[in-house]
């Protein structure tokens, strides 16, 4: 019949289509799960998961992650892990509430769980951090105080005001001036720039006109230096205005050669996969962790161990880099 | 003339047995089974709605069902826990939450029936507007961020908890699926709905009282959503409004891949129930291989492609809205 000619070349269509994958066996699986597949920060995070895989023996470290920012599909994702019942996860949450139930029944069913960047998750047994937000958004004010000469007007941006961790940086940001530089004077703070470089660019143009004595801008989203680096460049303000903010070195490269962008600050993702996985694979091995341990990369050396909100510890970093001008040449993401 | 289904079984069936040889035994055992089966419901449940909807013809089609999902939800999680304590009476709880999500699936739904029926509008504009609507309305609710319904035994349990090894979602689905089924094909309104979306000039000829049967086919259209909902947050036990933003599609392409025809007048509830089955099967079955979701995306529209070759769909058929007889 012709409808099974058509189903038997249909399914041999599929079958090339799954032929290429193939089935490995180690002793230990741990997968991170990331927000999104294919995202510059998550491709350079998978660098450091397959990094630790290739160091650690008996390991298979793997990374996966949605093809739609969407907490459902990460969810499912999950799901399925569980079900194929890999050791660990190592999991980079989307949102992180709505991955409570999911992962709980990972840790139901014997899988060991951590995450990144979900301090407000229960279920979770550690979740890591890179540093400390208040400790972060005052090391942005400290450089911003130093390259303004402790004195002048200066504001901030945030992503938007439901940002949690902007929010964070920059009422840290401020409570550090208000104690450290009597010269300073914060105006119009938090300025919503909705994750949108252009946003960044005309609010700053309204703030440069109202206030004319503007001396330093902090950026919140990793956008933001962007667009208040054109604008300071399109007032020919280049070097007059101090700018520091969370940024990805490649993308506000132009900006920071210029010198319209002083620096900017983040956490390498490489590293922060590898220390994910370093700490499933001590979960799995059933090791304790303590204050101050080092789990030996750079800015994980002396790891702040908390009690989470649920059962689980956090584990805090110091793991900031500063980029410049001067550095920027290091960093290829 | 079954082509749809034979192929949905023959699809579900290659997919079993290419995931139980490369991916191994576990994939058929039977704690990934229930795992599959629990994430079917919510995405099943919409393309019905969408089915009904397109079965209706005239461009029938409804684009707010992951909105009315949320909203149900969000509006349950917010207001019960006004009446009831969940940690005195979980149970009364639960079935209020449900009875929640249901008024507000009735509601939207019924704003859906009369935007296309009584206003005329074209049902994606109609639906897309009220999506957004829908979906601003739950922003403003919570702040844009996300509520925990923290753990509550009844819905936990209804979310994932086998019965007879069947997870009690997935049980509701497919009852729910086979209650529409028998409608669709043996009461007068399955009747005259593919009457409807077959030939709407002679449906208004014959006497139907076609708003009537809009009207009702988008209010069952966004309950379905709004059992979803509910079965999304007994089962992530938190709501919130961007939760699914992908699903709008997904839950069209299970439809198509039904064999359901988007000019109207024809469609399969099992055919639904397996497309929705065989997508699962698929993307379960990628993820146990650590295949990128990318390539799932792309295999999901070979599927599609190949299904559409296979059932030698009229392809004008997707894009002439012109009633035609069925063939």
């Amino acid at each position: 019949m012709a409808i099974l000619n058509k189903l038997a070349l249909g399914a041999l269509m599929l079958g090339t289509a799954f032929g290429t994958s193939s089935t490995f066996a180690a002793d230990q699986t741990i997968t991170t799960v990331v927000k999104l597949a294919g995202e510059t920060w998550f491709t350079r995070m998978e660098q450091g998961v397959k990094e630790y895989g290739e160091k650690t023996e008996g390991v298979a470290a793997t990374q996966v992650g949605p093809g739609k920012a969407d907490a459902a599909q990460q969810e499912r994702l999950i799901e399925d892990l569980i079900a194929k019942k890999v050791d660990a996860i190592a999991v980079v949450p989307f949102d992180p509430p709505m991955l409570e139930g999911v992962l709980k029944r990972a840790m139901d069913r014997g899988i060991k769980v951590m995450t990144h960047e979900a301090n407000n998750l229960k279920n979770t047994m550690v979740d890591m951090e890179a540093f400390d937000n208040a400790a972060f958004g005052a090391h942005f004010n400290d450089q911003l105080a130093k390259c303004m000469g402790e004195k002048g007007t200066w504001t901030s941006f945030v992503g938007s005001l439901g940002s949690l961790t902007h929010v964070q940086w920059a009422d840290a940001s401020a409570a550090n001036a208000e104690a450290k530089y009597p010269g300073m004077k914060l105006v119009s703070p938090k300025n919503e720039s909705f994750n949108d470089a252009n946003t960044a660019y005309n609010k700053t143009k309204e703030l440069l006109k109202k206030y004319p004595d503007l001396k330093g801008i902090e950026g919140g989203s990793a956008v933001d230096p962007i667009g208040i680096g054109r604008a300071i460049e399109e007032a020919g303000l280049t070097g007059k205005i101090c700018v520091y903010g969370i940024g990805m070195p490649k993308d506000t490269s132009r900006w920071l050669q210029s010198g319209a962008v002083t620096g900017i600050s983040l956490w390498d993702p490489k590293d922060a996969g590898f220390v994910m996985n370093k700490i499933a694979k001590m979960l799995i091995d059933g090791q304790e962790f303590k204050d101050g341990m080092d789990l030996g990369v750079p800015g994980y050396t002396n790891m702040q161990l908390k009690q989470g909100p649920g059962k689980g510890i956090i584990l805090t970093g110091q793991a900031w880099i500063d980029v410049n001008k001067d550095n920027l040449d290091k960093y290829d993401f | 003339m079954d082509r749809q289904l034979n192929f949905l079984v023959a699809v579900n069936a290659l997919v079993l047995l290419a995931a139980v040889a490369i991916a191994g035994t576990d994939f058929a055992g039977i704690y990934n089974l229930q795992s599959m089966a629990v994430q079917v419901p919510e995405l099943g449940l919409l393309a019905i709605g969408v089915t009904l909807t397109m079965i209706s013809g005239n461009g029938g089609i409804d684009l707010s069902g992951i909105a009315v999902a949320n909203l149900a939800g969000i509006v349950a999680a917010l207001t019960v826990p006004l009446w009831i304590s969940a940690d005195d009476s979980p149970m009364t709880y639960a079935f209020v939450f449900a009875a929640a999500c249901l008024a507000v699936g009735l509601l939207c739904g019924l704003v859906n029936g009369f935007l296309v029926s009584r206003a005329s509008l074209t049902p994606i504009i109609a639906t897309l507007g009220t999506s957004l609507a829908y979906t601003g309305l739950s922003v403003v609710l919570t702040n844009g961020s996300g509520v925990r319904l923290g753990y509550i035994e009844p819905l936990d349990n209804f979310g994932h908890m086998p019965i007879l090894g069947i997870p009690m979602c997935f049980a509701v689905f497919i009852v729910l699926a086979v209650i529409v089924g028998c409608v669709l094909r043996f009461s007068p309104f399955g009747m005259r709905l593919y009457m409807l979306g077959s030939n709407a000039k002679a449906a208004r000829f014959a006497g139907f009282n076609q708003i009537r049967l809009l009207m009702v086919t988008y209010t069952l259209s966004s309950l379905f959503a709004s059992v979803a909902g509910f079965i999304i947050a007994a089962r992530i036990s938190s709501v919130k409004w961007d939760y699914g933003t992908s699903y709008v599609l997904i839950a069209i392409l299970i439809t198509v891949m039904a064999g359901v025809r988007p000019s109207g007048g024809y469609g399969k509830i099992t055919c639904v129930v397996l497309s929705a089955v065989a997508l699962q099967m698929l993307s379960s079955m990628f993820n146990f291989l650590n295949i990128s979701n990318f390539f799932r995306d792309f295999a999901w529209g070979l599927l599609l492609l190949i299904f559409l070759w296979v059932s030698g769909i009229d392809l004008r058929t997707l894009f002439a809205l012109r009633p035609r007889a069925g063939s």
